[in-house]
């Protein structure tokens, strides 16, 4: 699995307990987990390869440790981020007081990763609507602010998590390609005798 | 060379070990003769693998163990000491009998206080016993008495950080009341270390900011205790580095540190249980998966040539076995360091999903920074567990890649199946031996910092059995190390075994036989068992361990 090569670098974000690593299973692996919590330690990688209207791309998804012990050093595995899932529990408003420090963190140092907000466990919803811990128009609204998409998942049922990340892999391919039409205007510009100072700036 | 090796061993053996007469534990007169550090069975042919000569006085060599009270300073005035001693152990009584007072009226305090939290938030509260993975047990339960050893960490605030049973909240008094205690004995400038009393002994060890205290009904040692303790301390140390702890304190003191500790509970409760059953931590060693010499050399070859620049250690383990480790050259490990290792591994099935990536402090090479330790299991379900220690936290990909190189090796030189094959057999009977009478045994070369030790079989199956013949190890070692009164060989007869220990500057020998056996017997064996060791050492040890 290791060694190979990483399209688009994914980054799983959020309050511990939300249920990042049950995410990732569903989808990488398809199953859930059942048995006591074990809390993620530092954080584990994982790439797996989709296919994406006629071509493949390869997620390498960095699941995260939701404890704050490691919150100092997170710069390290969301840098350069294409994507970041941040993750909420549906039912517990701390945990999107939480996803939102971490959509401050992405605007301020990670402005070029898109965010995609997912609030879990929605199977808990469906015995008792009166679980749910944050209202769902408000989290509509604040997506739309910091123009992100909203999904609600759930990893023990594999509800709409596939969905998930076909929208991250699909929005990677549609922003490359656009990136890509830009980029080679700037590539035409440095032709000339002058690089612009960007470039200077990337032998630094 | 192994000749002259050959020749040197059997010198010892031939040598007058066991004095004849005397029942229990004592002690030999005669001077021991002993190995030369580095020529016993299982020493590493090309020097060791970890710090050197990492033994258990270095460990508690801050420790005085025979002192309840000690002065920290030199004490010039020895009979002042003494009587100050005196006072202070009789102001203790007086302490410890109130203290039982104490221990009461919080009981209804404690549930108090439980009751009203429950009110506030039982969400809450439910959400930490699921986040810290243990059931939370009521401490004013007798059955939360009952535990064999509890381990309380606190701040010098007196603040909670952990307890191995029963919530932190709930015993916030109890850990108030235990830094009472050690600051009253420090406003007279003196340090508390243990109380002994009825049956219990409760150990302080003080490394500041952080306090830690065991109230222990097991038959260790007091030095033995404050040994767990420290690797507590050290746990959470590999977690935080000991520059950040310190920072955090001076910042705020009275600061809640489970915040930073949150969801690794279990780490230490692990630890705490590996502790009692597993006799690495004990003999401060390593413990080698027996494998055919060949085998393990061509695996450790393709492991010291996947190698990248970060790299400083690159450990290949199988259910807290090491059957490789590749060091950066004039890099050394601490066994401490390994154990941690080893216990953060065991202690999470995460690991077995994808590849781990986290910063790492190995707090006896160096407590002010983190390592990048790179976790994954070769395959998903093997127990072969391969953990890269780089100095780069930007190298995830390089280090990784080591990984794969590693795997391919091993598949193209066709060592993986016979790798695998080794894992079926992680422990030799001790049958094999060949001498009657022997039931188990622990044989550790103090140059290698290896050990080697069979299957523990009948009569001891149960756990408890276990834990006991574990606890009579401990009881023997605690002699062979008393830093008052080391003993080198020691013969116990017990109603149920007998054990006999020899501890040499080169080595250490601990050997459990059936209660019927004779000494005479028991030191023959001890010969025989030298000589098997010598024999099999290239396939229990790691004698040529590579570099970088």
């Amino acid at each position: 699995m290791s060694g190979q090569r990483v399209d688009a670098k994914v980054v799983m974000l959020g309050k511990e307990y939300v249920g990042k690593t049950s995410l990732v299973e569903r989808y990488v692996h398809n199953r859930f987990l059942v048995g006591p919590y074990q809390n993620t330690i530092g954080a584990a990688f994982v790439a797996k390869v989709m296919p994406v209207g006629g071509r493949t791309v390869t997620l390498g998804i960095w699941d995260t440790a939701g404890s704050e012990r490691y919150e100092a050093m997170s710069r390290i595995y969301y840098r350069g981020a294409k994507a970041a899932i941040v993750c909420y529990d549906l039912t517990d408003s701390s945990s999107f007081q939480r996803a939102k420090f971490w959509v401050n963190e992405l605007q301020n140092f990670e402005e070029n990763c898109r965010i995609y907000l997912c609030g879990t466990k929605s199977d808990l919803l469906d015995d008792d609507r009166r679980k749910r811990g944050i209202d769902f128009h408000d989290v509509q609204d604040y997506a739309d602010d910091i123009k992100a998409e909203l999904f609600e998942t759930s990893s023990k049922t594999g509800q709409n998590v596939d969905e998930l990340f076909k929208k991250v892999a699909e929005d990677y391919v549609q922003f490359t390609s656009f990136q890509e039409m830009t980029e080679e205007k700037g590539v035409d510009l440095s032709q000339k005798n002058t690089p612009t100072y960007f470039y200077s700036c990337c032998h630094h | 060379m192994a000749a002259d090796v050959h020749k040197k061993s059997g010198d010892v053996l031939n040598g007058s070990l066991f004095p004849d007469d005397g029942q229990h534990a004592e002690r030999s007169e005669s001077p021991t003769p002993g190995l030369a550090q580095g020529t016993e069975p299982g020493a590493g042919q090309e020097g060791a693998m970890f710090v050197h000569a990492q033994s258990y006085e270095d460990l508690t060599s801050t420790d005085n163990p025979d002192a309840t009270l000690q002065m920290p300073g030199d004490g010039e005035d020895v009979q002042a000491d003494q009587t100050m001693i005196e006072e202070i152990s009789k102001d203790f009584s007086e302490l410890s009998t109130q203290l039982t007072g104490i221990a009461l009226d919080l009981e209804e305090e404690i549930r108090q206080s439980k009751e009203d939290k429950l009110e506030l938030s039982p969400q809450a509260s439910r959400r930490d016993s699921v986040l810290s993975g243990k059931e939370e047990e009521d401490v004013a339960m007798d059955a939360w008495r009952m535990h064999q050893k509890h381990v309380f960490v606190l701040s010098e605030a007196g603040k909670p950080v952990y307890s191995r049973y029963g919530s932190e909240e709930a015993l916030s008094s109890t850990m108030g009341v235990m830094m009472a205690l050690v600051s009253f004995v420090e406003a007279q400038e003196n340090a508390i270390r243990s109380i002994h009393a009825d049956g219990y002994k409760v150990v302080f060890v003080r490394r500041s900011p952080l306090v830690l205290v065991a109230v222990a009904q097991t038959r260790q040692s007091e030095q033995e205790i404050a040994q767990e303790l420290l690797y507590i301390y050290y746990q959470i140390l590999s977690l935080l580095t000991w520059t950040q702890l310190n920072r955090i304190f001076q910042q705020k003191q009275n600061y809640d540190l489970r915040r930073l500790l949150a969801g690794s509970e279990r780490i230490t409760d692990n630890l705490l249980d590996l502790m009692a059953r597993d006799p690495s931590f004990l003999m401060g060693a390593a413990r080698c998966l027996p494998m055919a010499s060949g085998v393990r050399e061509i695996v450790s070859t393709c492991l010291q040539q996947a190698k990248a620049k970060s790299l400083v250690f690159a450990i290949l383990l199988s259910n807290n076995q090491l059957v490789s480790l590749v060091r950066k050259k004039d890099q050394f490990l601490h066994p401490i360091d390994l154990h941690l290792l080893f216990n953060l591994i065991s202690s999470s099935s995460s690991f077995r999903e994808g590849e781990a990536w986290t910063p790492i402090c190995l707090p006896k090479f160096n407590s002010s920074s983190f390592f990048s330790a790179h976790i994954s299991y070769l395959e998903q379900d093997t127990d072969l567990c391969l953990l890269l220690i780089s100095t780069d936290r930007e190298d995830f990909f390089t280090v990784s890649d080591c990984k794969r190189r590693f795997q391919e090796r091993l598949k193209k030189r066709g060592v993986y199946h016979a790798l695998l094959e080794a894992l079926h057999t992680p422990f030799y009977s001790v049958s094999k031996v060949g001498i009657p009478y022997l039931r188990h045994f622990i044989y550790k070369s103090k140059s290698s910092g290896l050990f080697t030790s069979p299957e523990i079989e009948a009569p001891y199956i149960t756990e408890e059995e276990k834990e006991r013949l574990l606890g009579l190890y401990q009881y023997l070692h605690s002699r062979a190390h008393n830093s008052s009164r080391p003993l080198t060989n020691i013969y116990y007869t017990g109603s149920h075994e007998n054990l006999l220990a020899w501890v040499t500057n080169a080595f250490e020998l601990y050997m459990c036989f059936s209660p019927l056996g004779t000494k005479a017997a028991a030191v023959n064996a001890a010969h025989k068992l030298m000589r098997w060791i010598r024999k099999e050492e290239d396939w229990l040890f790691i004698l040529t361990p590579q570099t970088y």
